[in-house]
């Protein structure tokens, strides 16, 4: 087994215990929350990587920082993970939205009764399409695209 | 202190794994943002930190609180109608133990084979040590993740200010429910009935808030801080508006076409000060005007940009909220 430091193997330990989260977890919102903790997990694996090299902030506010420039955190990372941030809660936010576009068409945010519902939305009955007519092509098999 | 925060944090996910009831998940999320933040705090990234404790600690909690409010409204209706097919049951048991032993073990062994079949990784410090001793030369400023942000992965900083113009529009687009349009409603509607003390607090704490915010824009190149999470902040005082009076008021259509024109600017001036290229065209005597122009109107524009998107966003989800049906 390789020699990892504890932080970064916390960071492995949020980001699997994340992924079991979402597995498990039958209401939609408890699945968007396990998807920013599994974020974070990724953020805190990159900055954890990155304070390898010291742990004082990287900021040269007089010049006699420039002799603790050894002591240092890399700044590489933490510039590339502010914009994970910022992309994470850019899909956390479509998640949530269409989260309640479904809720509003199903009135549930469950998600085995969301796949119960939805499939019986595509079930015919009698021959006779119901109301949405993409959803009887798709049933019928016809639509190859879809 | 580190262990200790990445303790805490591990019992927080611990109790959003166990806890049934959503609201207090949303709570104990905050806290287990909160303590990340921290652990980001202790190994010496201020920015990150800043970043993480305003978008995961207010921002999602915000946005999922009105999501969960949203879906409470229309359930309690659906208990109501009995005859109505999509009418919510409240789930009885949770997942079966099957279920969740095999993905226990799924994961377990995923994570295992992680751990077991990771190369030791020798980290490259070379970049680390390049940004560090050239960026004051190359860039300016005082703060190289200003630096690496604002010059030399400006194209970065970008595309990603492209992917939140993208989700903006997504959101907008999708909670328009079949031409469903909220119509911005003028004036105070304070006779809706608030607590007291929230009220209060939050009416001390915006006008800081907005200051705060314009701030860590303007001294982002300085110190810790910069167009992002100034960005957030000045966003923060506009949901604090929203609290206190209760009002729909602004142009949301307005701000979304600011936001384009922001974003427009931005892309002028990044590829602008690609050909430029300050290090080696600019002498010495005039380096460092330019270098601070451009540090100042990159982070100004990225912050109007984050915060009309946050604004967008957080205005959309409150229509989705007060939808009358």
């Amino acid at each position: 087994m390789a020699n990892i430091p504890i932080l970064e193997l916390f960071s492995i330990v949020i980001v699997f215990a994340s992924i079991f989260g979402l597995i498990v977890s039958n209401n939609a919102i408890k699945a968007i929350v396990f998807m920013t903790t599994l974020n974070a997990g990724i953020i805190t694996f990159w900055i954890a990587l990155g304070s390898r090299a010291g742990t004082l902030p990287p900021i040269f506010e007089t010049p006699e920082h420039i002799y603790l420039m050894d002591y240092m955190a890399d700044p590489v990372p933490q510039a590339l993970m502010i914009t994970a941030i910022v992309i994470g809660f850019a899909v956390t936010a479509i998640n949530i939205i269409m989260m309640n576009t479904l809720f509003r068409k199903y009135g549930t945010s469950d998600w085995k009764e969301l796949f119960k519902l939805t499939k019986e939305q595509y079930v015919i009955k009698d021959g006779v399409c119901p109301d949405d007519a993409d959803a009887c092509t798709i049933a019928k098999g016809e639509d190859t695209n879809a | 202190m580190v262990y200790a925060l990445a303790g805490l944090s591990l019992i927080a996910l611990l109790v959003i794994m166990i806890e049934r009831k959503v609201y207090r998940i949303i709570i104990y999320t905050g806290i287990f943002s909160l303590m990340m933040a921290g652990i980001y705090l202790m190994l010496g990234s201020p920015d990150v930190a800043m970043a993480e404790a305003a978008i995961a600690t207010y921002a999602t909690i915000f946005f999922i609180v009105v999501a969960e409010r949203y879906y409470k409204k229309y359930r309690k209706r659906g208990e109501d109608d009995a005859t109505s097919a999509t009418a919510y049951e409240k789930p009885k048991k949770g997942p079966s133990i099957a279920k969740v032993l095999l993905a226990l073990l799924f994961t377990a062994g995923l994570g295992f084979l992680f751990v077991n079949f990771i190369p030791d990784i020798n980290v490259n410090l070379d970049l680390r040590t390049l940004y560090l001793e050239n960026f004051k030369v190359d860039v300016g400023g005082q703060n190289p993740i200003a630096a690496i942000l604002m010059g030399y992965r400006l194209y970065d900083t970008l595309f990603e200010a492209l992917l939140l113009v993208i989700a903006i529009m997504a959101v907008s687009h999708l909670s328009f429910y079949d031409g469903v349009y909220v119509k911005e409603e003028k004036g105070d509607q304070s006779h809706v009935k608030r607590d007291k003390i929230a009220f209060y607090s939050i009416r001390i704490i915006s006008p800081i808030i907005i200051l705060f915010g314009i701030y860590l824009v303007a001294n982002g190149h300085l110190s810790a801080g910069g167009g992002f999470q100034g960005g957030l902040a000045i966003a923060a005082f506009f949901v604090c508006r929203y609290m206190i009076h209760n009002i729909y008021d602004l142009p949301v259509k307005k701000v979304l076409k600011l936001e384009e024109i922001v974003f427009m600017a931005l892309a002028i001036v990044a590829v602008i000060m690609v050909f430029v290229d300050t290090a080696s065209r600019v002498s010495e005597e005039y380096r460092f005007i330019f270098q601070s122009v451009h540090l100042y109107a990159a982070n100004f524009l990225v912050g109007i940009k984050v915060a009309c998107g946050f604004f967008i966003l957080f205005y959309r989800f409150v229509a989705v909220e007060r939808l009358k049906e």
